[in-house]
């Protein structure tokens, strides 16, 4: 490197993953105060969901196995989440011991604790479901989590309160005299961005490591990875479990966002929402489920501006999948890959290059 | 002498009945064409739909509408096979479900459009539409005729593939599709077919439910969930495996209500686990399939 990091992005050809994701994480610090309030709201959505896809796509696009069951341990956290936020605080006392701080110091222990229960969920039904691949392996999860649905909705001990959910509502935190108003979408922002960008950067070192190129061995051919000496089963259960992990830490931080938890959030049919953006954004680079969840929020945002549109948005999305899947199978971020290979061939004057 | 529980024991029957014909088509389908249909459900939901429209339309008759649910069904799989999932089949499984899970959002919100989001219920046909006694319970002959609708689909299901040159056929490409290819079947016409038969039972199916449940939107996303759990328990692309699973199923969620709240639901799920970790092939399927 012998030129400043300054230079270089005069050049956006040489750009590189660096590059690009400083500029982001400037563009989403400076966001808030150029957007409205509901467009914060939505930005926080969105990053919430790019963290639920990212984390399940662990799964797919880097060790090939397809769950149809993540919503089990992005409702197992959120539920933890409610339960602990609304009962939890007052047993514990937790009031008396941190005074003023208690909302943001009871929101950090609730999202850890959250994303605890989704880990010892994912410890047994991982185990379980690695022993299966392809189709069965979608069926096992949906089932385990299928199972945790009719649980949540049936009430069982009046924990989970039934079809209606519960309700949280984070109040304002007193840190040293100055007020924090977490409910503010700004606020409630910039936490969330505090907890998404490093789980990201955490998430991206793991999938480059050595351990997420034995995924991508495992997902290329499973028993030529075996003969090399990898332990398939152990390798899956740990991807499943990491995954698990980061799918419980989105669903922990969705909920304070929409005051709310109820059952829907543990249907699978909110299974497929990670599976939607997964395939829309491209399973096989690692932007790709960010993209993805991007894409699916605001257009879902976007389509509110038309009736018919609103009413039947899993017509668009249906549609959408169908002809990114049969026509573009790396997804958005493929385009955008194939897009700048195109840009870059050409200002180079030399034939297009290989997509 | 204990008394037999003779009323739940038929509603689960009747009940098992219903999933079979959608099992039936789902496990054809896997067996053959190697793609699990994820929107077999919505299928059966448009017959149910067809059903319904064509009931109280100036037809107005249930059989005619039962047999139109089936045709049209039919044709709607012949849509889906011909232009959607013929272009995956070299691709891998998670592709193709993932694709049948696109129709499912796409024929969910199509019906929907046509038929709104209300809840409809259709009487039974009037011929059917009384009640029998049967061990000192009165049971509406209807139900009885779901579970000999079911019946005799299984036995004409297993008399086509194992008796008929067009059965032999259906099994010889499932067992081996190139060779089938190399001894001159005309294997895409063969997938199309078995496509197109595995939607006119959902869509028979759908119609002979209609009359048995409200129908609304929901219904597709549950009983695909509900035939998924039979298919699987009876091992996928196994027939009679899709029969017992459909009938221990409707029994296990008749008589589950009687035990727990919520174990009509839950227990489903628990035998499939159970059967994934035990015997992944399922009850009735192949080994190593």
């Amino acid at each position: 490197m012998g030129e400043s990091f300054i230079e270089s992005l005069a050049r956006p050809s040489e750009w590189t993953s660096t590059h690009l994701a400083g500029l982001v994480g400037l563009l989403l610090v400076v966001a808030p105060f150029a957007i409205g309030s509901y467009q914060t709201y939505l930005l926080t959505d969105a990053l919430i969901l790019g963290l639920f896809a990212t984390g399940f796509n662990v799964l797919y696009g880097y060790t090939g196995l397809l769950s149809f069951g993540h919503a089990m341990f992005f409702a197992g956290a959120g539920y933890t989440l409610a339960v602990f936020m609304t009962d939890g605080v007052s047993a514990l006392g937790l009031g008396a011991i941190f005074g003023g701080a208690t909302p943001l110091v009871a929101l950090a222990i609730a999202v850890v604790v959250g994303v605890l229960v989704a880990v010892i969920l994912a410890v047994p039904v991982g185990f379980l479901s690695v022993r299966l691949e392809e189709i069965y392996f979608a069926m096992i999860t949906l089932s385990f989590s299928m199972a945790v649905y009719t649980i949540i909705l049936q009430d069982y001990g009046g924990v989970t309160n039934g079809s209606d959910g519960i309700t949280v509502i984070l109040s304002e935190a007193d840190l040293f005299g100055i007020g924090v108003p977490l409910l503010s979408r700004t606020v409630y922002y910039f936490l969330v961005l505090a907890i998404v960008a490093p789980s990201m950067y955490l998430l991206w070192r793991i999938v480059r490591s050595p351990f997420g190129t034995v995924l991508t061995a495992i997902r290329e051919n499973p028993e030529r990875a075996a003969a090399i000496g990898i332990d398939v089963r152990r390798q899956r259960w740990a991807s499943f479990v990491i995954s698990a992990a980061f799918s419980g830490l989105a669903g922990a931080i969705y909920i304070p966002l929409h005051n709310v938890v109820a059952p829907g959030i543990a249907h699978w049919s909110f299974s497929a929402e990670p599976v939607i953006m997964t395939v829309l954004g491209g399973p096989y680079s690692f932007a790709g489920p960010i993209l993805g969840a991007f894409v699916f929020r605001y257009l879902r945002w976007f389509v509110t501006q038309y009736p018919f549109f609103q009413a039947h948005w899993q017509l668009v999305f249906g549609t959408l999948v169908l002809v990114v899947l049969l026509f573009f199978k790396q997804g958005v971020a493929g385009a955008l890959k194939y897009g700048r290979r195109y840009v870059e061939a050409r200002s180079m004057g030399e034939p297009e290059g290989e997509p | 002498m204990v008394e037999l529980p003779v009323v739940e024991i038929l509603t689960g029957l009747s009940l098992g009945s219903r999933l079979f014909l959608v099992a039936l088509g789902l496990s054809l389908i896997f067996g053959v064409l190697g793609v699990l249909n994820f929107a077999h459900g919505a299928l059966y939901m448009v017959g149910a739909y067809v059903t319904i429209s064509v009931v109280q339309s100036v037809v107005g008759n249930f059989w005619v509408a039962a047999v139109l649910a089936g045709v049209g069904v039919g044709l709607v799989g012949v849509a889906m096979e011909v232009g959607f999932i013929r272009r995956i089949y070299e691709r891998d499984q998670l592709d193709q479900l993932i694709l049948t899970f696109a129709f499912v959002l796409i024929i969910s919100d199509l019906t929907r459009i046509v038929w709104g989001s209300q809840s409809y219920t259709l009487d039974p046909p009037a011929s059917l539409n009384n009640t029998v006694q049967i061990a000192g319970a009165s049971f509406l002959t209807y139900r009885l005729f779901v579970i000999v609708a079911g019946i005799v689909a299984m036995a004409a299901f297993w008399y086509v593939l194992q008796r008929t040159f067009v059965g032999s056929l259906i099994r010889a490409t499932s067992s081996d599709r190139q060779m089938s290819q190399l001894l001159g079947t005309n294997v895409s016409r063969l997938y199309t077919g078995v496509f197109a038969l595995g939607s006119v039972i959902a869509g028979i199916g759908g119609a002979l439910a209609a009359p048995l449940q409200a129908v609304t939107p929901g219904v597709g996303d549950q009983v695909i969930i509900s035939a998924f759990v039979v298919v699987v328990i009876g091992g996928l692309g196994s027939f009679t495996g899709a029969f017992i699973g459909a009938m221990a199923i409707g029994l296990i969620q008749s008589f589950g209500t009687m035990w727990v709240r919520g174990a009509d639901l839950f227990l489903p799920f628990v035998a499939m686990i159970i059967v994934l970790i035990f015997r992944p092939e399922g009850l009735f399927g192949e080994e190593g399939q």
